[in-house]
């Protein structure tokens, strides 16, 4: 109780450490802000190119919204995805980044990786806006289901958040750990049905049955990736333009408190030692 | 003189000196142990009180632990055992300007150091234009601080850190910043400061700076606290201790 005072009490830092990335971030360059649309849109073509043109992927239309577009199905789990990866790789490096004001200040450790996470969803807000006015354009009724869209958005900050906690004290005593994750990173999203349907993987599974004489199949092997949820989450709310599956939205929010949990408890075990390790 | 600012019993710091440092997993696994070290107390068993409204002193040669001290004091480092208590809010000068981002502005950083050093908005807005009066850079307060000399960065960062105005400060040797009329400056606050029964604990190896400002002084040498009381005394003591030509008259 008495950290989460402390917490508290350092939000104005916090709030002060992410104006600063935010402000810091497009200085001197011409188009500022639109750098961060910039990523997202040129991974959407390239996806686009490689598995809609010449893969001949073909998600399932939104139900009950009738959308038939891939890069904006696409772009409904791509937003989410970059966000939670850019939160994991700035929160773990937020720490060594910032090794002369840890070394020489006394502040909540905590509000570094969590203004990472305050800079990056700046951005992301930002992103799916202009995602929430193409959806308006192209058909989608999407206004009513802004406010559970803005809810699952918080679910997958906390849960971005929790890992970034953990990484970044992992990062202090293990170097290594930045190197292996961009590997993880990369291994993840080809794992999460992001540029695929999970339609693809449901026949597989389908095809190969229970593993090992049980009744456990690959889908649901495949389930257990809790970005899996998310993304399934967002594409219900965005593009079909329906209730989240409860099963799925609740797992979101289990995934998050526990990950951020846990986050939170290894993180204040390991903040006293932060400026030696370092 | 009768309270207590801060109350320092039995501190000890241990570190540990790495033979083989094992910062990868690589090494981790192939060892089966994270890696070889052996244990070096920095600071052994140190006990003091320094006096509410004093200027006190810590001084002693290199290595003896006075900056170790120093971030424990400033709970940078968390002592091994032994506590440290104090009474009221502390604030550690260790560098100035630690924090500042160099593609913003000096106002901005203003506002943004402040808060790394606990000061809220309303006190920085409040406090800003004798933070800015102080550093004496007015002209250039909305210019990116990377085009700032470095005598301007560091008036400005020592500003902002002195009008935090906690009742207990530590400094370490930043005194020596900017040119001789900004130290005149610092000075003038410092003895504002003792005038306002604020408590300041500071290390310096100048020793003429020392026996001017503190009225009471720590020496250590080699993690022990060999002598504390009076600064004068204690100052003659520690040069008396050196070889050669620094002994006092």
């Amino acid at each position: 109780m008495r950290y989460i005072k402390e917490v508290l009490q350092s939000r104005e830092l916090l709030a002060n450490l992410t104006l600063r990335e935010i402000r810091g971030q497009y200085k001197r360059t011409i188009f500022g802000q639109l750098w961060s649309l910039v990523n997202p849109l040129a991974s959407m073509l390239v996806y686009t190119l490689v598995f809609a043109f010449i893969l001949r992927v073909t998600p399932p239309p939104g139900d009950p919204s009738g959308l038939n577009i891939f890069p904006v199905w696409l772009l409904c789990g791509l937003l989410p995805w970059t966000f939670f990866a850019n939160v994991v790789q700035q929160g773990m490096g937020s720490i060594l980044g910032n090794v002369g004001l840890v070394q020489k200040v006394y502040f909540s450790r905590i509000v570094l990786p969590l203004s990472k996470v305050g800079s990056v969803g700046y951005n992301w807000l930002f992103e799916m806006g202009v995602l929430v006015a193409v959806l308006a354009l192209v058909g989608s009724f999407v206004w009513p289901w802004l406010p559970l869209v803005l809810v699952a958005m918080v679910l997958l900050a906390i849960f971005a958040a929790g890992l970034a906690l953990i990484l970044a004290v992992a990062n202090v005593h293990f170097r290594d750990t930045q190197y292996f994750m961009s590997i993880v990173m990369q291994i993840w999203l080809y794992l999460t049905p992001i540029i695929y349907p999970i339609g693809l993987v449901a026949d597989q599974s389908e095809k190969y049955g229970g593993l090992f004489g049980t009744s456990i199949t690959i889908l649901d092997i495949y389930r257990i990736n809790p970005l899996e949820r998310f993304v399934a989450v967002f594409r219900q709310l965005l593009y079909d333009n329906r209730w989240p599956d409860p099963q799925d939205f609740l797992l979101c929010a289990i995934w998050a408190l526990a990950v951020f949990l846990f986050g939170l408890w290894i993180f204040r075990r390991s903040e006293k030692g932060l400026a030696e390790a370092l | 003189m009768s309270e207590v600012a801060v109350h320092i019993e039995h501190v000890s710091k241990k570190f540990r000196l790495y033979h083989e440092r094992n910062q990868s997993l690589k090494s981790v696994i192939m060892r089966g142990r994270r890696s070889v070290h052996e244990d070096f107390w920095a600071l052994k068993d140190i006990s003091f009180e320094v006096p509410s409204g004093s200027t006190f002193g810590l001084i002693g040669s290199n290595g003896s632990g006075k900056s170790t001290l120093l971030k424990c004091l400033a709970k940078i480092y968390y002592p091994e055992k032994g506590t440290i208590n104090y009474n009221g809010k502390i604030a550690a000068l260790l560098e100035v300007g630690s924090g500042f981002h160099p593609e913003l502005s000096g106002r901005e950083n203003v506002f943004l150091n402040g808060s790394i050093l606990g000061m809220s908005k309303k006190e920085v807005t409040r406090k800003f234009d004798e933070i800015v009066d102080f550093s004496g850079v007015e002209q250039f307060i909305d210019q990116p601080v990377k085009n700032y000399s470095s005598g301007m960065y560091v008036r400005l960062g020592f500003a902002i850190a002195i009008n935090v105005d906690p009742d207990v400060l530590v400094v370490d040797e930043v005194l020596s910043v900017g040119d001789a009329a900004f130290q005149e400056k610092c000075r003038q606050k410092f003895i504002d400061f003792k005038t306002a029964g604020k408590t300041v604990i500071l290390v310096s190896h100048a020793m003429e700076s020392v026996r001017e400002m503190c009225d009471q002084a720590a020496w250590l040498s080699h993690g022990e606290l060999v002598q504390v009381g009076d600064a004068d005394a204690t100052i003659r003591a520690y040069l008396n201790s050196l070889p050669g030509d620094h002994r006092a008259a």
